[in-house]
């Protein structure tokens, strides 16, 4: 006989406002099966948690309903104090009649009604519920970390410091991500190699590292704690195990005007290249598609000049691997946007309009003018330089609606290297707005305009247009009201920041969610920051918004706790509520084993005593099973069946409304 | 010879050769424009067999049979382009193994003409215009439009009253190739989420329930609309439902045996027009 305790929660005034909870309390007193009905301000409290477990035990219950909020605020609480007053957890339902109930309505009286019905179908519910056991699963104590920029750089290095295993996959020759291309960065002004390149080394001689460049993550399978991931290596046709790294090859090979995507086309690279001078591990690659062997089948001069045999190896395909991991960090970054939707700034018609990054490139050491900041077009040094910001950020019409963030900074600093590198200088900043908030950033902003001297115009261009060998930039100065003509040497436009151009097919391969640009989206802007929806994915740095350093390395040493945490343990303890397929009906169409969105069905064979195959039936591994219960509703025989929301539960529910 | 002569030495010489243990082809009916189906096990047998334009049921239902091929070895059968569809489906859906299936193709042209179709492994069927083309004869097109140029409630009463006259006899899933599963879903009493009585609710349940465990899956062929006692168009709610997948997923049920199940799978292109 089920004895089943109603307890309703007043929630202070949240409930009892909108509900009668003296007739709810009433109501359910004489449901069959209901022992004891009480009503209680706050049956969260402690207090109130003591009245539930004193009912259990003196009137032997065997269910309870709470009837208060959702079961995603309160269930854990009660649960656990029908466990301390020895009823199983899973005996427990929570009636939610808050959120879906007293919080939506107004009239009192068709709430209380409302509310009747839904604590009654739960106690219709809870009648039929059976004893469950959490399932302990094995937590696989090796991280996954997709993306080798400073974020996830910084994540495996955390991650390894403290004694876990962690293989890092970069799609890219060398790690290092977009920092590697920059100059000095924002708010210090230190040259941006001289910080990341002992992260990047650090991070490939570490014992716990496992470093997979120019190679990318094709599936991920299980659930957190039981990741199961394959790798492909792509083809680099260099054995970087042989490989001393010695560039022979590079020096030797005829085709050497490729436009070098690290140098933003600023500079050129041979057909094997590595992409730059300090790169991790400094081991070049063959561009199959510009190297002159692959074209015509003929070359192979790199391989005759490699002192190594084998080293150099045309044939070489790509290689599969598959890694056990427990979590996964995805640390992808960023790309800037495609500036040619802007025909008017001139870029890509005029060589000296350059993007911010090209700028980074043209202020660096390393790189292709040695840290001369000349033009493009004919290696002059440029007198006035115009930069314009939100160059596509914050611009729904052309551009992308929000912030990039780092523009406002990095432009300041473009200005400040270009004055310290060229004596009376003359750089001119449209801007929107200037946006520096952060550790040290207002005083930056102030500094390049101070003592650097940029000269910030209010206002948006409308126009960039060449006129007797200068750049004429026409746009307006909102302060002063008046349109403004500047002719420059230069134009450097603060692009927006944007997501991979993959991003959204990556994440559907990892199953993570994104939002409508591409970002991924954590589980809570505020409180779950480095979380995604899926648990045992984090992610950290630009792939979740634009960010500048300071921001992607905190938020890598945040994921890097999370996933150190998870790690803590042993054994992860899972919900029981999974799914079970009836073998006497299965029909074995397979459609559950497609359906599955986390790869939990399998094929099971059925064979008599004498092993003759009977047939062939779905079988959930409830290791995988996740209890979304989309096998249940796909199965057309019905013989599925999910634990804690079995068929005959649902049913009646439904019938007690 | 004719394509009756023909198929019938093709049918003897399959059963003496011992390549198939059975050919399921048509046979005289219980009057002269009727067929019914012929099981023939011997060469002598297979002299019985008719085929002529009359020969309109999709025999491959009998394919399912609790097992017919548990033993591994091949049944010929005669199909005609739906029903060779509905193999696809079945395959698609494990039911079958391609390489037990010989079939006997033909096709029925303008209503009378019987040509031979080529081939008779089903991966010879699996291109070609006549298999691909689903679209039903046009006299159902014409019901159907009928119907989607309704309004709604016109639409309900249509139904409703089509509907109330099922018997719930359960003819149009017993001849349904589709409907192999051993325990239906309205055979499931803990809990009966289908009433078994006929009454509307009861109709209308058992009614939608198969319309939507069809979507996607109905090979038009049009055996339920025949099968049904009480004369309720099935095959437009089926048609309906085809048109629905196809537009949203650009899926036509049986078009070849690599087909993942439409409702059950996922392609990154499907579009996501009930996400809000
Ligand atoms: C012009 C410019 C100037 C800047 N100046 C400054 C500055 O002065 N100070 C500052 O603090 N910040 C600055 N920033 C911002 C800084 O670049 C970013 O904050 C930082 O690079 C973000 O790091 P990340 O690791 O998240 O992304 P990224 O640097 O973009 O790294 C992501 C890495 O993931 C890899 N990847 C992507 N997809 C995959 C995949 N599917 N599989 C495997 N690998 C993948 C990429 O190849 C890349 O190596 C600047 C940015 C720009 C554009
Ligand atoms: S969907 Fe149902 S009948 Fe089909 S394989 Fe899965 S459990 Fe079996
Ligand atoms: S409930 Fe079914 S579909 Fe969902 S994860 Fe479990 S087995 Fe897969
Ligand atoms: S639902 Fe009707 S038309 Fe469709 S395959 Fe089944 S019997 Fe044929
Ligand atoms: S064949 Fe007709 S009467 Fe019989 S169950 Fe099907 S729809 Fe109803």
């Amino acid at each position: 006989m089920a004895k089943i305790g109603v307890f309703v929660c007043h929630c202070g005034e949240n409930i009892a406002s909108k509900v009668d909870t003296g007739n709810l309390v009433k109501a359910l007193s004489d449901h069959p099966g209901v022992e004891i009905c009480n009503e209680y301000k706050y049956f969260c409290s402690d207090p109130g948690q003591e009245t539930v477990k004193r009912a259990i035990r003196e009137n032997n219950l065997t269910g309870v309903v709470v009837a208060a909020c959702s079961p995603r605020m309160h269930e854990t609480t009660f649960r656990k104090a029908c466990a301390e007053a020895g009823l199983n957890p899973y005996m427990l339902e929570l009636a939610n009649i808050r959120e879906q109930c007293s919080w939506v309505h107004s009239d009192k009286d068709q709430a209380t009604e409302k509310a009747i019905e839904i604590t009654r179908s739960l106690v219709e519910k809870v009648k039929r519920n059976n004893e469950l056991k959490p399932i302990s699963v094995p937590v696989t104590r090796r991280a996954l970390v997709i993306g080798g920029g400073i974020a996830g750089i910084q994540a495996a290095l955390d991650i390894a410091g403290a004694g876990r295993e962690v293989i890092l996959v970069e799609r890219e020759p060398s790690i290092g991500g977009h920092m590697s291309q920059l100059s000095e960065t924002f708010p210090t002004l230190d040259c941006s190699q001289c910080i990341l390149t002992p992260r990047m080394v650090e991070a490939i001689q570490h014992p716990n590292i496992k470093v997979l460049t120019y190679s990318e993550v094709e599936e991920v399978d299980g659930y957190i704690g039981n990741f199961k991931v394959k790798v492909r290596k792509k083809a680099r046709y260099v054995d970087i195990d042989k490989c001393t790294g010695c560039g022979d090859c590079i020096q030797k090979c005829p085709v050497k005007k490729i436009p070098s995507e690290f140098e933003c086309g600023l500079g050129n690279r041979t057909a094997i290249y590595t992409p730059f001078a300090q790169a991790v591990p400094n081991k070049p690659v063959i561009d199959k598609n510009r190297c002159t062997y692959f074209k015509n089948g003929k070359c192979k001069i790199c391989q005759k000049t490699c002192q190594i045999e084998n080293c150099i190896d045309f044939e070489m395909q790509d290689t599969y691997e598959e890694y056990e991991v427990g979590a996964i960090v995805v640390a992808t970054g960023f790309q800037i946007q495609d500036t040619s939707v802007y025909g008017e700034y001139g870029y890509g018609k005029y060589k000296d309009v350059i993007t911010g990054l090209s700028f980074e490139r043209l202020a660096s050491a390393s790189g292709p003018t040695a840290g001369k900041i000349l033009r493009p077009s004919d290696g002059k040094e440029p007198e006035t330089v115009v930069f314009i910001q939100c160059a596509g950020s914050r611009d729904p019409s052309k551009g992308v609606k929000y912030c990039s963030k780092i523009c406002c900074m990095y432009t300041a600093k473009h200005a400040m290297l270009y004055a310290h590198k060229h004596h009376g200088s003359n750089s001119k900043i449209f801007y929107m707005d200037i946006r520096a908030a952060g550790k040290g950033y207002d005083e930056f902003t102030r500094r390049a305009i101070e003592e650097d001297e940029a000269e910030y115009l209010r206002g948006r261009v409308s126009k960039v247009f060449e006129e007797n060998g200068k750049l004429i930039v026409r746009g307006v100065d909102t302060l002063l009201g008046k349109p403004v003509e500047v002719a420059a040497d230069m134009v450097v436009l603060a692009t927006a920041i944007v997501p991979q151009p993959d991003a959204k097919e990556f994440a559907k391969r990892i199953g993570i969610g994104y939002d409508e640009y591409g970002f991924y989206n954590e589980a809570h802007l505020k409180l779950r920051p480095v979380e995604t929806a899926t648990a045992g994915i984090y992610l950290c740095g630009a792939c979740q918004s634009p960010k500048d350093i300071p921001d992607s390395v905190a938020q890598a040493s945040a994921a890097a706790a999370k996933v150190l945490g998870l790690f803590s343990r042993e054994q992860l303890e899972r919900e029981p509520v999974v799914a079970a397929v009836g073998e006497s009906t299965c029909a074995g169409c397979w459609g559950c084993v497609y359906a599955c969105p986390y790869n939990a069905i399998e094929q099971k064979e059925i064979r008599d005593r004498n092993g003759n195959l009977i047939k062939e039936v779905a079988s959930v591994n409830p290791g995988l099973c996740q209890g979304c219960g989309t096998c249940v509703t796909f199965c057309r025989s019905n013989s599925i069946d999910l634990a804690g929301f079995t068929e005959k539960q649902i049913f009646a529910e439904v019938m007690a409304l | 010879m004719g394509i009756q002569e023909q198929y019938r030495s093709e049918a003897a010489a399959l059963l003496s050769s011992g390549e198939v243990k059975l050919v399921i082809g048509f046979g005289a009916g219980s009057t002269a424009d009727r067929r019914r189906p012929l099981f023939a096990r011997t060469p002598e047998e297979a002299e019985k067999f008719v085929l002529d334009a009359a020969c309109i049921a999709n025999l491959s239902t009998y394919l399912v049979a609790e097992g017919l091929l548990s033993d591994g070895k091949k049944v010929g059968v005669f199909l005609k382009p739906d029903g060779i569809r509905s193999v696809n489906i079945l395959i698609s859906e494990a039911q079958l193994k391609p390489e037990q299936v010989v079939i006997l193709g033909y096709a029925i042209e303008n209503g009378k003409d019987v040509v031979p179709l080529e081939g008779c492994n089903i991966s010879d069927f699996s291109i070609g215009e006549k298999i691909r083309s689903h679209t039903p004869p046009t006299h159902v097109i014409e019901a159907a439009e009928k119907i989607e140029a309704m309004s709604a409630e016109e639409r309900f009463e249509f139904w409703k009253e089509e509907f109330a006259k099922c018997i719930k006899c359960y003819a149009c899933r017993q001849v349904c190739p589709m409907c192999y599963c051993r325990r239906c879903i309205v055979d499931v009493n803990q809990p009966q989420w289908v009433s078994t009585s006929s009454h509307t609710l009861g109709n209308f349940e058992w009614n939608l329930v198969r319309a939507f465990h069809l979507a996607g899956r109905c090979a038009a062929c049009g055996a339920c609309d025949r099968a049904c006692p009480v004369n309720i168009p099935l095959r437009l709610v089926n048609y309906r439902m085809g048109k629905e997948v196809r537009s949203a997923f650009d899926y036509v049920a049986g078009e070849n045996s690599d087909q993942k199940p439409v409702l059950a799978s996922f392609k990154q292109d499907d579009p996501e027009t009930f996400i809000l």
